[in-house]
């Protein structure tokens, strides 16, 4: 009996270890600040350390099953606040560019984190689970709840819309 | 908001390479940009700060110790509960009907059969407490004043009414001059048995009607193996012994249907006794006068008066021996049929309870359940479905408010 257990665990441990710092980005990215984006991402953890058992991988892989609890624990968090509209246009705190980094670079990746945070809530999701967590079309599809295919084209879409607000005069 | 346009060749070799720059492989010269997009914005993802990360980890590695939730809750099933509910309401409506039929069948011609029977009883019951009738012969047997009363048993009663005897006689009556009233009984008896004992049977029918001192007025067998078969009987026995009779007749087989009616023939029996009375009063006043008379002419006349009226005795006589005889006697119709088994699954082996009886008995337990079962199910049906519907409509709904948080307000 202890056997599985512990291979659920190994599992696990290997998932968190693999996945956290990817999920916090996502998490962070949708909800625009860093007390709730630390508590939805320990409450992700949590339930999904709890609900570990219930994992069928036939539905889908571990990766794309932990990114759709945070999802829903984020969105769940943004009802709680009153909707995404506030975050709109907010700029994270570590949008300052670092000293250290080139002034071309700084510049462009300046622009590139304003362009992304001005983006609407639902492209910006899709950038941040495409980009920061890395999700592959398939994994994207069953946590949004859409097709493949649908997915694609979205993802697109909101880089599409990422790379034209990059292009857009200042 | 979904966008359901399918993607353009050009717009598809872009997300190609955004796939390959993702995952870190070259993409054409003219896509380097979604390279460099990458690598921006890989380069500005947020990252944990060492404290939560350190927290995180510690809180992984201890399992959660210190929830924010409940532990282990498991995802609500309350919608399990309706078609448990629906499976408990539909048991518990197959068993009212279930039970409502049984005591459609079994008890209300009990019912039926004994407040008839009742309705005779206290009737004669009354009219004997009043005037205590002197001897209450087989030729004085009564009924209850304004005809006849009759004791039907429905053949859904027959396995009981096969072990149980037949309803008892009531006590005679009597008419207002204190004489006993005349009654004719009938019966008719329909009984079930087994092709193979068809031919027993009908000679059982015979000896007890011997028995009993009866006489088999009529009888025909015919034994067909085909059809089962069938026996009838037209027996007399004496209307003292007709219960006895009965209850032996009735242990010859399954009885599946048995009738007992009563006919008051004391108007007609009395009727009879004033009539010939009178008529033999004429003939003593025809005597004296015919003593008196001193002309030929007159002798003669008297003398056939005398004729006409002894004539009339004579058959007065034989209506009076016949109404005394259909009292006497009771008419019995016995019908026997043979076959394998009646309505009920009965061998009619007449009460023995035998392994097929109980191979029967189980069937038909079988056959309720089935009955239940398939009444639960179309009971159940209907509201899984309807439970599987609303689980969907719920679970969508709850998408879709999620959903609505990254709408801007």
């Amino acid at each position: 009996m202890d056997a599985p257990q512990n291979t659920t665990t190994t599992s696990f441990d290997a998932l968190y270890r693999d996945s956290a710092r990817d999920l916090y980005a996502y998490v962070r990215t949708l909800l625009g600040d860093d007390a709730s984006a630390e508590d939805v991402t320990a409450l992700a953890f949590e339930r999904a350390y709890r609900r570990r058992s219930s994992f069928d991988d036939r539905r889908g892989s571990q990766r794309g099953w932990l990114f759709g609890i945070a999802r829903n624990a984020a969105l769940d968090e943004l009802r709680r606040r009153g909707r995404a509209a506030p975050l709109i246009g907010e700029l994270p705190d570590e949008l300052a560019p670092a000293p250290e980094e080139e002034a071309d670079l700084a510049v462009r990746r300046t622009t590139v984190r304003v362009a992304l945070a001005a983006l609407p809530a639902r492209d910006r999701e899709l950038v941040a689970l495409k980009f920061h967590g890395g999700l592959s079309n398939a994994e994207l599809a069953a946590v949004l709840g859409t097709s493949e295919t649908n997915a694609g084209t979205r993802v697109h879409r909101a880089v599409a819309k990422l790379r034209k607000a990059c292009h857009a005069p200042a | 908001m979904r966008q359901r346009d399918p993607l353009t060749l050009e717009e598809a070799r872009e997300l190609d390479a955004l796939e390959r720059a993702l995952a870190g492989e070259p993409v054409d010269a003219d896509l380097h940009e979604l390279e460099a997009l990458v690598d921006d914005i890989r380069a500005t993802a947020p990252q944990m700060s060492p404290g939560f990360a350190a927290r995180l980890e510690h809180e992984v590695e201890e399992g959660f110790p210190a929830s924010q939730e409940q532990p282990a809750r498991r995802p609500s099933r309350r919608w399990v509960l309706i078609p448990a509910a629906g499976t408990l309401a539909a048991v518990l409506v197959a068993l009212v009907v279930v039970l409502g039929q049984s005591g459609s069948d079994d008890s209300a011609p009990g019912i039926a059969n004994t407040l008839q029977e009742r309705g005779a009883e206290d009737s004669a019951q009354t009219s004997g407490r009043a005037s205590k009738p002197a001897s209450p012969s087989a030729a004085t047997e009564s009924a209850p004043s304004g005809g006849g009363a009759s004791a039907t048993a429905d053949p859904a009663r027959a396995p009981a009414l096969s072990a149980a005897p037949p309803p008892r006689t009531p006590a005679p009556p009597v008419t207002k001059s204190g004489q006993p009233r005349r009654v004719q009984r009938t019966a008719d008896l329909v009984l079930r048995v087994p092709t193979a004992k068809l031919e027993s049977t009908a000679d059982g029918v015979n000896s007890t009607a011997d028995r009993f001192g009866g006489i088999v007025a009529a009888s025909t067998v015919n034994v067909d193996d085909s059809t089962g078969g069938e026996a009838s009987f037209d027996l007399r026995i004496p209307t003292q012994r007709l219960d006895d009779a009965l209850a032996a007749l009735s242990k010859l087989g399954h009885v599946a249907e048995r009738r007992q009616g009563l006919v008051d023939i004391t108007g007609s029996f009395e009727s009879a006794q004033d009539r010939l009375s009178d008529a033999r009063a004429e003939r003593r006043g025809l005597l004296r006068a015919l003593g008196r008379a001193s002309t030929k002419a007159q002798i003669d006349s008297l003398r056939a008066r005398l004729r006409t009226v002894r004539s009339q005795i004579a058959r007065l006589n034989g209506d009076l021996e016949a109404l005394r005889r259909r009292a006497d006697l009771s008419s019995v119709s016995v019908v026997v049929r043979g076959g394998a088994t009646n309505d009920d699954g009965d061998s009619g082996s007449g009460g023995d309870w035998t392994p097929g009886d109980a191979a029967r008995d189980a069937l038909r337990v079988l056959e309720v359940i089935a009955g239940v079962a398939l009444i639960a199910l179309a009971v159940m049906a209907p509201l899984a479905l309807l439970a599987a519907v609303v689980a969907l409509a719920v679970r969508a709904q709850r998408r879709r408010r999620r959903e609505g948080a990254l709408d801007p307000a």
